[in-house]
Formats: structure tokens, sequence, C-alpha cells
């Protein structure tokens, strides 16, 4: 099932606080740890991302945006409203967006010396987790640092994209094998499949792999399903699955090994045909 | 939580559609002039920004938060310094995606 080289995202960050331990099929072949299939650790948004995210099950106060459990946020803004009180900093965080309330907590003096070096009016980057008071969202912040290079700024808008995008099409290429007037089944950006995702009342859709199969591995799986009456005895040839899929072609061979080893694939009039068993 | 008062990412191609809204935009100073400040946007084109002065001294790059008067001019409420080293590309193409594909992830 889960092959002896496989990263262990799940042991090897169980202590880091940021990782949900609930999840355990991170068998992952990308050796980010950050990107788990159901909760991630720690997402950028915007606080217009955070306005529209709505509340995953009831027992976990969690919130989720673009379908994923939301644990820990960052965010960079303008920090305004700063109120220093004994136990707690209140603040507002405005990132061009939206304004959202900010709480951090002062037990240390490290806590208390983090805080003396943002003032208002500066743009600060925080670190902090999703809560809901009273109706409203709020931010627990535990990290707060003043933003030197501005580069920072436009980094983290553009990694907000970025994640989205990861989300979106991480979401998109796991659908089960849902063909649609024969285009091509899993395309990076646009969505082919299912229109709107619904992953937070589908407890089963955050399980990518249904029978243990790395995500590279379904793709090729389905699309030699999908091609076989198609296609003639000798298979499809390994080109057409890199283009099609637009996978790297070493990615293509170890998934066709993996499955080769499965028993679900065989090659055909030579290693570079392939056709499902 | 408000996001009612958004502050869009801008170069100067997009202030046109923006006119009469609160934007942000970076730029590079040229020449500051009595209460005006002449600035290079991050596509090259020039901006010219009016309002209560700016925190002496502006450093070369400044981002302006502030309201559009037409397609070549901001009135500025908040003013930051930017440092002397920025990456205009990486802005303004920050700005392109803001307003096209994935504007709902911002206003």
């Amino acid at each position: 099932m889960f092959s002896g080289s496989q990263f262990d995202a799940t042991t090897a960050f169980s202590g880091g606080g940021f990782m949900a331990s609930q999840s355990t099929n991170l068998n992952d072949s990308s050796p980010s740890a950050a990107k788990s299939r159901e909760t991630q650790g720690l997402i950028p948004v915007t606080v217009k991302q955070i306005s529209e995210a709505s509340h995953s099950g009831d027992e976990k106060s969690n919130f989720v945006i673009n379908g994923i459990d939301v644990n820990n946020v960052t965010l960079v803004g303008m920090m305004f409203e700063k109120a220093e009180r004994t136990t707690d900093v209140n603040f507002v965080l405005d990132d061009g967006t939206g304004r959202i309330k900010c709480r951090r907590w002062v037990n240390e003096a490290f806590d208390t010396k983090e805080m003396e070096e943002v003032q208002d009016g500066m743009y600060v980057r925080v670190y902090g987790h999703l809560k809901s008071f009273q109706g409203v969202k709020q931010l627990v912040v535990f990290s707060v640092r003043p933003v030197t290079n501005f580069d920072e700024i436009s980094f983290h808008f553009i990694d907000c994209i970025h994640n989205h995008l990861h989300t979106k099409v991480k979401a998109e290429g796991i659908t089960p094998a849902n063909p649609s007037s024969g285009s091509s089944l899993i395309t990076p950006v646009k969505n082919a499949s299912n229109g709107s995702q619904e992953p937070s009342s589908n407890p089963g859709y955050a399980q990518y792999s249904v029978d243990g199969l790395k995500d590279c591995d379904k793709l090729v799986m389905d699309y030699l399903q999908q091609h076989s009456d198609m296609s003639d005895e000798r298979g499809i040839h390994v080109n057409e699955l890199s283009r099609e899929l637009k996978l790297p072609m070493d990615k293509i061979m170890l998934s066709l090994k993996t499955l080769g080893d499965d028993g679900l694939v065989y090659s055909t009039i030579d290693d570079y045909h392939y056709k499902q068993a | 939580m408000d996001t009612s008062n958004p502050a869009v990412f801008v170069n100067a191609e997009l202030l046109q559609f923006y006119v009469g809204r609160r934007v942000r935009a970076v730029m590079q100073v040229v020449r500051s002039e009595g209460g005006v400040v002449i600035g290079k946007s991050t596509d090259e084109k020039q901006l010219v920004v009016k309002g209560p002065p700016p925190p002496a001294p502006l450093t070369n790059f400044v981002e302006v938060i502030g309201i559009v008067d037409n397609d070549r001019s901001i009135r500025a409420e908040i003013w930051t310094n930017f440092g002397n080293v920025i990456d205009m590309f990486s802005y303004n193409k920050l700005c392109q995606l803001a307003n096209g594909e994935f504007k709902h992830l911002f206003v």
C-alpha cells in the first residue's frame, strides 16, 4: 500500500503544532508537508477570503476555505487601532481587501517585546488562528512581525493566489472519473467536470486516493481506463500520457511502474506502450 | 470583519476603471514639488499624486493609498515608504492578476 520510501509527513511534523493529527493518508509524493489533504497547516489568505469562509462540522470550530479545513493562516497588512492591555493586545489588520480584528495574548516578556516593535500604520505579517466570536470572525494571533522588505507584500498576495489555485486544482484533480463530453478529464487550470465543489458536505471527498493509489497513479489509471476502448491492442504511448495529463515523463514512468507492480497495467509492444489490465 | 472599503491593487493602466474609488499603488518617486508628487507607476507610466504632504523624507519607492481622481492621478490618504529596492515587475503582475482572474480574492 504505502511504499517504504514515502515521506511520512504525519510523524515527521506531528510535533509542529500546525498539522492536524486526524489525517493519516499523507502519502503524498511531494515532500512539502504543509500541503496535507484534509487540513492544511498554514495558508496565506486575504481578509476577503476569510470573510467568505464557512464553518465546517459542528464540533470543530474550523473554517472552510476553498473546501479545505483551515486552522492557521498568515496575512500581511497594515496595523490599526492597536490597544494594549495587561493580558493581551488588540488591533485591526487592514490588508487592502478588508479589516479583521486581531488579538495577541501576552504571556511572556517575549510577547510584549514583539508587540512593542509594531505600531499603527506599519505593515506587519501575522500568523494566527481563525476564531468566531459572537458571530464575528477574528484572528487569535501568535506572531506579529514588521515587514521590512516590501516585496513581502507582493509575495504574500501572489502566494494567496497560488495557494487558491493549488487547492482548486487538487480539488478538481481528485474528483472521481467523470468524463464530460469527451473532453480531457484533467485540465490543470479550468474545471472540465464538476461545477461547484461542495467538499464539506461529503466527508469522503477529501480522500484523494480511493484505493490506496497516489493521485498521479490515479490520473494515469483513469486515462488508460477512459481510452481503453478507443485504443487498439498496442495500448497508449507514454508520450501521449505525458502530454494529455501534463505531467513530467519521470512521474508517468514511476506511476506506470507502481501500477505494473500492482498488476493494474501492463506494457504491450514495448516499454513505452501500456494498457489497463 | 469589514470588507466594505477595500483598496484595490492598481497600476497606471487600471486607474481609469477605479475613478472615485479607493486604490493602492506602488510607484517610483520622480520628483516632489509643492503638494504634488510625480512618480512612475509599476507599468512605466507617469502618476501624479496630490494630497496632504507625505511624511518626509520619501524613499525611492512609495506606496500610495487613496482615492482616484482621474486616470493619471490619485488623491493620497496614506503614504508608505517602500524603501529603495523593490520588484516593480512582480507588483505589476500582481495588479493584473488581482484585477483579472483572481479579483474575487481581493474585492
